[in-house]
């Protein structure tokens, strides 16, 4: 697209945005009014439910998606237009749903033209919430061990086993699946991937408790289910090729986790001055938190500066394909860092998460949020597997000592 | 970096000039020669004449005008090599502060030399143990300039120092005095890195022998230069840097032990992915402060300190990790892992340490 096109786009855009988001929706968003859609899902008001509706009947759900399959079908500079008006403007992430960061994505690529008729649209428009089924209490960095077995009878798959870190499994309708279709070598080779609908007979979940007090994940069991043969996403047997696709959009997410997130009662700097207070330079009072908020500052903001230089690389045709590669290992250890600031400028008042007379709402939140964010590194393949993939394949380092 | 074609065709250029012209071994040449000398002339002269002077002056001053993206991409070849040359004591710091602080008579009387590489410049501005531009101590008194400066950047080989002072009125000068005059005592060094600077005691230089530079606004065009050259200086680092990464992977790649190659345990493979997201983080960070400078934009500032900062803080680590990763070898003069270990720490001292930077940094944002 041209200059001038992208900017009357952007003019459309803004104005449309302006026209179709109420001002309730362009409040800062908080965890309880994200909209997860879904056959159960419920809308926190009136206004969120215009918007979401209003965002679904213009593709701007999922904005980079062909419009035959729900989305807006918005090209890269369009879809960073849109981005950066919503940014702007304030307004909320329509719709929050694992369909739309990950099996989207990698049903674009690997699933059959019914498939994409059958699953994308209802993504699309929330009517469908999804899980993924990865982990196994067995199968967590080594994830080609994993053990849910999917047998061939005839018509359809019968699955038995278990998967873990099922986000929100309790209330999701369906979820994608890496199961084992045969006992192989390499174990990679014996895995496909399946779509489950949750509502099918022999399907339960369990949800586990987390050191922040929150349950997002779950424990999934499978007990006989009986799953139609057109389910399966991919050749049988081919499933580590669409899992790895899928990896690819969930780290991709991750790194750029921070903005999904429900923002703090109050910025780092904002909280430090509450709380550590100024000395008469004009300076921080705790000159190693100064020094510390400093330093996050500038990493952090660098780490958008990558993000950025990826999109300008890949406009200008001059991809570096090894600095993708970084961004869930920088992007997930900077915001625990940012974490760990917080409650060092919290002093006493960050030691409770659930005591009112300790603490007030919002700082409760930001405890919960640290301890929950512990989880950034682990989840989605551990910084320790990054820094593998990074040495590999970035690097080019030799591989030998570890087994593949 | 995203570069232009020109951008691109000026990499590869100088790239490959560097390869050819100046690698590391030539930077040990400078040893045994007289402390005077800090860069190898002849090649300075080459330089020159590939137009490396004038990537970002203004076509009005007869320059390129490739931007600040095409020099900080030179600076990097440059840092490759650990080239030593006036890139940044002259064309990145006295260039800017002529084209910043001068009158357009001034320019146009001392730039022509400083293009064509017929004279250097460097500006003196260090005076105590760390660079600290707020403190200048040296003063303007009765029309002569008296008093010490530090770490004057190849000063030796320059023929204009350009001295930042304290003027009578008490506001901040820069003024352009000639090396060889007879109450400029300049006493060169050499730094561990084999590059070259002076310390220069100014005895009372009288005033018809100094010529104050009398642009509308020296004090902030003097802090402009000084953004401008701390990037440039910042990308230079960053070449260093990813050199260094570079070697010491490669021989991980070829050193065995326990019959295996070095590269294939774990625990080196980490600390080297480490060190690489460091890198292009800091990379990140040093490519958008040349696009704030190429954009004129309000934030170079705190993009300058942010780009020295991390620049800083990779060198130093990558260079500390690369000696211990090259095991005894990385502690022989025969590698010349040392020489990039001892430029990191120059550097880092060279316009502002991470602790100065980051105290910048706060001001700016108000903490």
């Amino acid at each position: 697209m041209t200059e001038d096109a992208l900017s009357v786009f952007r003019t459309e855009v803004a104005d449309w945005l302006d026209r179709h988001c109420p001002a309730s929706q362009r409040q800062p968003i908080v965890r309880e009014e994200q909209i997860w859609g879904g056959r159960r899902r419920v809308f926190p008001s009136d206004d969120a439910r215009k918007w979401f509706e209003a965002c679904r009947d213009k593709g701007y759900t999922a904005p980079d998606w062909p419009v035959a399959y729900g989305g807006a079908g918005l090209d890269a500079e369009q879809e960073k237009i849109l981005k950066q008006e919503m940014a702007r403007l304030g307004c909320r992430p329509p719709l929050y749903c694992q369909g739309l960061w990950m099996l989207g994505p990698a049903l674009l690529v690997y699933g059959s033209e019914d498939q994409k008729r059958e699953h994308l649209g209802a993504i699309c428009r929330g009517e469908i919430r999804w899980a993924q089924g990865y982990s196994e209490p067995s199968a967590g960095s080594d994830l080609a061990n994993l053990k849910t077995k999917a047998e061939d009878c005839g018509d359809h798959f019968l699955v038995n086993g278990t998967k873990i870190w099922t986000t929100k499994a309790d209330e999701a309708d369906w979820i994608f699946c890496l199961v084992r279709t045969r006992d192989a070598a390499p174990k990679q080779a014996g895995i496909s991937f399946l779509l489950i609908d949750m509502a099918s007979e022999g399907v339960s979940t369990s949800p586990i408790e987390l050191i922040s007090g929150d349950s997002e994940f779950c424990q999934t069991f499978f007990d006989n289910v009986r799953v139609p043969k057109r389910n399966l996403v991919g050749a049988i047997n081919e499933g580590w090729a669409v899992a790895k696709e899928l990896l690819n959009h969930e780290r991709k997410m991750m790194a750029a986790f921070e903005g999904m997130l429900e923002k703090p009662a109050m910025a780092l700097l904002e909280l430090a001055h509450y709380a550590v207070g100024v000395s008469e330079d004009g300076r921080l009072a705790d000159p190693e938190l100064r020094s510390d908020i400093v330093s996050h500052l500038m990493r952090e903001t660098a780490i958008a500066q990558m993000g950025e230089r990826i999109y300008r690389q890949g406009k200008a045709g001059q991809m570096d394909a090894r600095l993708p590669l970084l961004m869930k290992y920088l992007g997930t250890s900077q915001a625990q860092v940012k974490d760990e600031l917080i409650l060092a400028a919290l002093g006493g008042e960050g030691l409770s998460m659930d005591d009112e007379s300790v603490a007030s709402e919002g700082v409760r939140k930001m405890v919960k949020q640290w301890a929950f964010n512990k989880s950034l590194t682990i989840a989605g393949g551990t910084s320790e597997v990054q820094l593998n993939i990074i040495a590999k394949r970035a690097l080019g380092m030799a591989s030998g000592e570890r087994r593949s | 970096m995203i570069l232009n074609q020109e951008q691109i065709m000026l990499r590869e250029t100088v790239g490959q000039f560097f390869e050819d012209q100046s690698p590391v071994s030539r930077l040990r040449e400078l040893q045994q020669r007289p402390v005077e000398e800090s860069y190898d002339r002849a090649l300075w002269s080459q330089m020159a004449g590939l137009g490396l002077t004038g990537i970002t002056v203004p076509e009005a001053f007869e320059g390129l005008q490739f931007g600040w993206m095409g020099l900080g991409a030179v600076s990097q070849e440059a840092g490759r090599r650990l080239v030593a040359s006036p890139l940044l004591s002259s064309v990145a710091l006295a260039q800017n502060v002529l084209l910043n602080c001068a009158s357009k008579r001034q320019i146009e009387s001392y730039l022509p030399r400083l293009l064509s590489g017929e004279i250097t410049a460097s500006v003196a501005l260090d005076e105590g143990r760390f660079f600290d531009p707020g403190s200048v101590l040296v003063t303007e008194q009765n029309g002569q300039i008296s008093g010490s400066k530090a770490r004057v950047l190849d000063a030796s080989m320059s023929s204009l120092i350009f001295c930042v002072a304290r003027r009578e009125a008490g506001d901040l000068g820069v003024a352009v005095v000639a090396t060889d005059d007879a109450c400029v005592r300049i006493t060169p060094a050499r730094f561990m890195d084999l590059h070259g600077c002076a310390a220069i005691t100014f005895e009372g230089v009288p005033a018809d022998r100094t010529e104050w530079l009398e642009g509308v606004d020296v004090a902030s065009g003097l802090e402009q230069a000084i953004d401008q050259a701390t990037i440039i200086l910042a990308a230079e680092m960053m070449g260093s840097a990813r050199e260094t990464l570079e070697r010491t992977v490669s021989y991980l790649n070829e050193r065995e032990q326990f019959d295996v190659k070095l590269a294939s345990f774990q625990a080196l493979q980490h600390r080297c992915a480490r060190l690489y997201c460091e890198l292009e983080l800091a990379e990140s960070a040093v490519a958008a402060a040349l696009m704030a400078l190429d954009d004129a934009a309000s934030s170079v500032s705190a993009q300058a300190s942010a780009a020295k900062t991390l620049a800083n803080d990779v060198f130093s680590l990558v260079t500390s990790e690369a000696v211990q990763l090259h095991g005894g070898m990385g502690v022989t003069e025969e590698m010349d892992i040392g020489l990039f270990l001892k430029r990191s720490r120059v550097c880092n001292q060279l316009l502002g340490s991470s602790s100065y930077h980051r105290d910048r940094y706060a001001r700016r944002f108000g903490f």
